[in-house]
């Protein structure tokens, strides 16, 4: 997960001495050093950088029945046999949709896909319904 | 001998010549692919016998290596999208 945040903030030189512009200097870039260089009046101010949040660190806002829809549409592009308006939380892919362990695996990898997230293997290997993936989607972060 | 893997494993090893097959930008690499891992293994559900088992897994696993690599190759050519593919999907994902 990439959260950068860029905390170069209140960057202040309260020295005019050229060791202090220095270090100030060696910290930010080359450009920096040329910019305090030419400000040698005591108590000059860089003009203070703002945090930059590039990336939402909000928790995935999936509501239950988005996911919901979007599990049977996976299920209905996998298996386009099964009866969409039949599928329900309780519904498990071996006894009611007649998936067996291998359909499963498969019908999870495209789930994946369309969450784009990774479910590892032994989680996986204990979701047996409808409902529990749907669980499982709403409590990883990563789910979009 | 080595015992007869575990369905855990089993089933890890076709997770991931499925999502190795998904790779391929070729469309028909890539339904090739997992044509054969379906086969192959629903032709082997069955098999009961630990040496048979043991083989194929071995075969499995030596195919799946290949399979990583030559997806990756595959992923440095383009490819022209053939009429049977849905075009949003691709528009969606890039």
């Amino acid at each position: 997960m990439l959260r950068s945040v860029l905390r170069v903030a209140s960057l202040r030189v309260s020295s005019p001495s050229s060791a202090m512009a220095m270090k100030s200097g060696a910290i930010v870039g080359s450009r920096m050093i040329h910019y305090s260089m030419s400000n040698r009046t005591p108590g000059a101010q860089f003009q203070k950088l703002q945090p930059i949040r590039f990336y939402s660190a909000a928790a995935s806002n999936l509501s239950k029945d988005d996911v919901l829809t979007r599990v049977k549409d996976v299920i209905k592009t996998f298996n386009k046999n099964t009866d969409a308006e039949k599928i329900s939380l309780e519904t498990a892919f071996n006894k009611d949709l007649g998936l067996d362990s291998l359909d499963t695996v498969e019908l999870l990898v495209a789930v994946e896909e369309e969450f784009e997230i990774e479910i590892p293997d032994k989680i996986a290997d204990d979701l047996k319904t409808v409902g529990e993936t749907v669980e499982y989607i709403l409590s990883n972060p990563e789910s979009n | 001998m080595a015992a007869a893997p575990s369905k855990t494993q089993i089933l890890s090893l076709y997770r991931q010549l499925i999502k190795n097959s998904k790779q391929f930008t070729n469309y028909n690499f890539r339904e090739y692919f997992l044509r054969k891992s379906r086969l192959e293994f629903k032709q082997n559900m069955l098999q009961q016998d630990p040496v048979k088992v043991n083989e194929l897994v071995s075969k499995a696993n030596e195919e799946l290596a290949v399979l990583k690599r030559q997806a990756i190759v595959s992923q440095l050519y383009t490819f022209d999208k053939t009429v049977v593919e849905p075009l949003d999907t691709h528009h969606k994902k890039h």
